[in-house]
């Protein structure tokens, strides 16, 4: 909290606050980013669970997409902390901030799980129409993780 | 004079619709929305890019198209059921709203463009058929999305 405290008496800080454009554009390009992000994870996890496109391999949609998906999220991660920063002791006192950030981390950990566990053997299932059931629940698990986090994302402001 | 008094003495009664009557049902209304939206983001941007010839290219776009048809109709019953809803917990201020009028235009737009063009371009005897027409198709379809969206935060901002 000292921390947060310190980081809003910065000149940045105080910048990104009381200037008119900073928030609005910053809220725009983090939303736009979720959604373009969030749209390709959410259908990445539909074509493994068998629910979409289920005559594409799933190596196609996951790996034809990452970069788009490295794209947004590399803005949406710089749009976040840089919202963060416009005000470090309202975000860091909001129990729903750190929910959100937690339920962030977990994604980001099944993905990995998912990445270097369930998909490894993506060659022997690329083009059934549905996945291991293995890889299926981690598909299931993300895309579960994404919907609670756009809730409490949104939380945010009303706590 | 004296039923005016009387009706004065009766306690306004709370709006009926639970948009109005409680604070916390706007947001997770609203929350459902966004997840709508990016369904229909996903899908819509999927297909696109695959007209654009940037993506899932050795796929046929008419089976592509077919299979994400179903999902690209939830996103849009979710968005025509929640979109409505938002509205009328306060239609007189949303119909004043410049923000709000825009993204009707576009929603208009970009329904018509996709229901016209877009599945024009997704017919399975265009399939073999050189991508042509179809690529400025694609983009005039994500912009008109990405002004749906765009028209649509920025009712919140003002």
């Amino acid at each position: 909290m000292r921390f947060c405290q310190w980081l809003s008496e910065t000149t940045f800080s105080r910048n990104l606050r009381d200037a008119p454009y900073p928030f609005p554009v910053l809220i725009i390009v983090h939303i736009i980013t979720i959604a373009l992000f969030g749209g390709m994870v959410v259908m990445g996890n539909l074509r493994v669970l068998g629910w979409s496109m289920k005559s594409v391999p799933v190596s196609q949609v996951i790996g034809q997409f990452r970069p788009w998906k490295w794209a947004a999220f590399g803005l949406l991660l710089v749009s976040g902390t840089l919202l963060a920063m416009s005000d470090p002791v309202e975000y860091g006192g909001n129990i729903m901030f750190w929910i959100s950030n937690a339920l962030l981390l977990i994604a980001g950990l099944n993905a990995l799980i998912f990445h270097f566990g369930a998909y490894k053997s993506v060659a022997v299932w690329d083009t059934a129409v549905e996945a291991p059931t293995d890889a299926r629940k981690w598909a299931g698990l993300s895309l579960t993780l994404w919907i609670i986090l756009v809730f409490a994302g949104r939380a945010i402001a009303f706590f | 004079m004296w039923l005016a008094h009387i009706l004065q003495g009766i306690p306004e009664t709370p709006p009926l619709n639970p948009i109005a009557r409680w604070e916390w049902v706007f947001p997770v209304v609203e929350a459902i929305h966004i997840c709508g939206f990016t369904l229909l983001v996903g899908t819509i941007v999927i297909l696109d890019l695959r007209l654009l010839g940037i993506s899932l290219r050795s796929q046929p776009i008419s089976r592509l198209a077919k299979e994400l048809s179903p999902w690209i109709w939830a996103g849009m019953i979710i968005q025509l059921t929640t979109g409505p809803y938002l509205f009328s917990g306060d239609p007189h201020e949303y119909v004043q709203i410049a923000a709000f009028r825009n993204k009707m235009l576009f929603l208009a737009l970009a329904l018509t463009f996709h229901f016209a063009v877009i599945r024009k371009a997704t017919t399975p005897s265009a399939d073999s058929a050189a991508l042509g027409w179809r690529r400025p198709a694609a983009l005039v379809s994500l912009g008109l999305w990405f002004g749906v969206l765009l028209a649509g935060l920025w009712i919140g901002n003002l």
